[in-house]
């Protein structure tokens, strides 16, 4: 508890890290956001004071590291109690297996699949025009420049596709930007920016994005369409029975085998029977989809703890430096 | 030993009146503030020192964003990350309504006990 009470805000910020190992990445990402706007703040308010001593008052102001890590990781638990609408659980298998339509996750999945062709092809035409117009620019002055906006702008779109994955998934994803911090210099700054794995990263993730998002679309719209039609086509056969509408001149089988499954009659029920089973399975796949690439994302677009306590290091001697 | 009981049974008290104080802080508030603003107008309004630590309330608040009673908006800064500035709406304002009868209810619930007690011993309150 009273280990080397921090003395600067990077000492602080790297404590808080190490409380909060283990926990959720983004929720890390947050709490050192909202604990550097503040020391920030703080330090910025008492200009007369040195940081170290601004930062010797803090634990009775603001809160110890580890005081702050607990409400975090409280507040997160108590919050998602809250929020999350208490599912009923269906016990037998059967029950489990159907029961992926009362999961709202499962439709948001699907819908996001659908989605990701278009935001896939957004993704990678940014991140193509901007590799390709930073290459080209490279030659003139402006080259360095531009490749940066395209770096800083391609951060905010990581926190949008972020969001929009917490939105469709329901896993937690970043809700405040990374801060550089504006204690080292311009230059510096930059050099950290391009050491990043995460720019390389997400750079990668925004290219990878057109091919997953058509393989996502492909997917969702052959399974709707195929299972749709197995479902309706029952339907639509006891119509045309009851004289509502004609189907005379629709061949819905030419060479079924063996032919007595058609003769009998039933070929039509059997389709839409598999009609549904297969709408299920795709409800399932689209929620294990819809997870598989929250985690993916998470490992593309969030820093990992690791490397960022390693960037805090490289900053705090960069300070030591000055 | 008594300090760090003191301090849990704090805690504990503190659960949902943060939340509370953070709603209704902002309802008075003619204009959005951000976090470091409202943690001095919290401890300023008690000699400087705030019942609960400052570094709480962020999580709070951004529980209450979540739960749309707050909206927030981001503002770039000079001397640090840009700063996130938060209103109420009108959703945390009836919010903000029920909880303060639910908070006065429990006040005045806790009061007869404590202030009966008081007044057996022959203190005053």
């Amino acid at each position: 508890m009273n280990r080397s009470a921090p003395r600067s805000i990077d000492q602080y910020l790297r404590q808080l890290r190490e409380q909060l190992a283990g926990a959720d990445a983004a929720l890390i990402q947050d709490a050192l956001y909202d604990s550097e706007e503040y020391l920030r703040a703080e330090v910025a308010a008492h200009p007369e004071k040195s940081e170290s001593d601004v930062l010797e008052l803090i634990a009775s102001t603001y809160g110890a590291p580890d005081e702050v890590a607990g409400a975090y990781l409280d507040t997160e638990v108590k919050v998602k109690a809250a929020m999350a609408t208490p599912r009923k659980v269906p016990k037998s298998k059967l029950g489990a297996f159907f029961g992926v339509f009362l999961d709202p996750r499962a439709y948001t999945s699907l819908f996001f699949m659908l989605l990701c062709l278009a935001t896939g092809i957004i993704y990678f035409v940014f991140a193509v025009a901007g590799l390709a117009m930073s290459a080209g620019f490279a030659v003139l002055i402006i080259g360095v420049p531009f490749f940066l906006l395209f770096v800083a702008i391609g951060r905010v779109v990581s926190l949008a596709e972020g969001r929009l994955i917490e939105a469709m998934t329901g896993v937690r994803m970043p809700r405040r930007p990374v801060y550089q911090g504006n204690g080292s210099g311009f230059w510096a700054r930059i050099g950290e920016m391009l050491r990043d794995r995460r720019t390389w990263t997400t750079i990668a993730y925004f290219i990878l994005m057109l091919p997953i998002g058509i393989l996502y679309f492909v997917i969702a719209l052959v399974g709707l369409s195929v299972s749709l039609a197995f479902i309706a086509l029952p339907i639509a056969v006891l119509f045309s029975q009851a004289g509502w509408f004609g189907m005379s001149g629709v061949e819905v089988f030419s060479n079924v085998q063996p032919a007595w499954l058609l003769d009998s009659g039933l070929a039509i029920p059997i389709l839409g029977l598999a009609g549904a089973l297969l709408l299920t399975s795709l409800m399932h796949l689209a929620r294990g989809i819809g997870r598989l690439h929250a985690l993916f994302a998470k490992t593309m677009l969030v820093a990992r703890v690791s490397t960022g306590a390693a960037e805090t290091e490289v900053s705090g001697e960069a300070l030591a430096a000055r | 030993m008594d300090d760090t009981n003191d301090r849990k049974f704090q805690k504990e008290l503190n659960g949902g009146l943060v939340g509370l104080v953070l709603l209704a802080v902002l309802a008075e508030s003619s204009e959005d503030l951000y976090g470091y603003e409202i943690a001095k107008r919290l401890a300023n309004a008690n000699d400087g020192t705030s019942i609960f630590k400052e570094g709480t309330i962020y999580p709070v608040l951004r529980a209450l964003s979540a739960g749309s009673l707050l909206t927030s908006r981001i503002v770039p800064s000079y001397s640090g990350p840009p700063r996130r500035y938060y209103r109420i709406t009108e959703q945390g304002r009836s919010m903000l309504a029920e909880w303060k009868l639910i908070w006065r209810g429990t006040r005045d619930f806790v009061d007869r006990f404590i202030e009966t007690e008081a007044l057996n011993t022959g203190h005053s309150p």
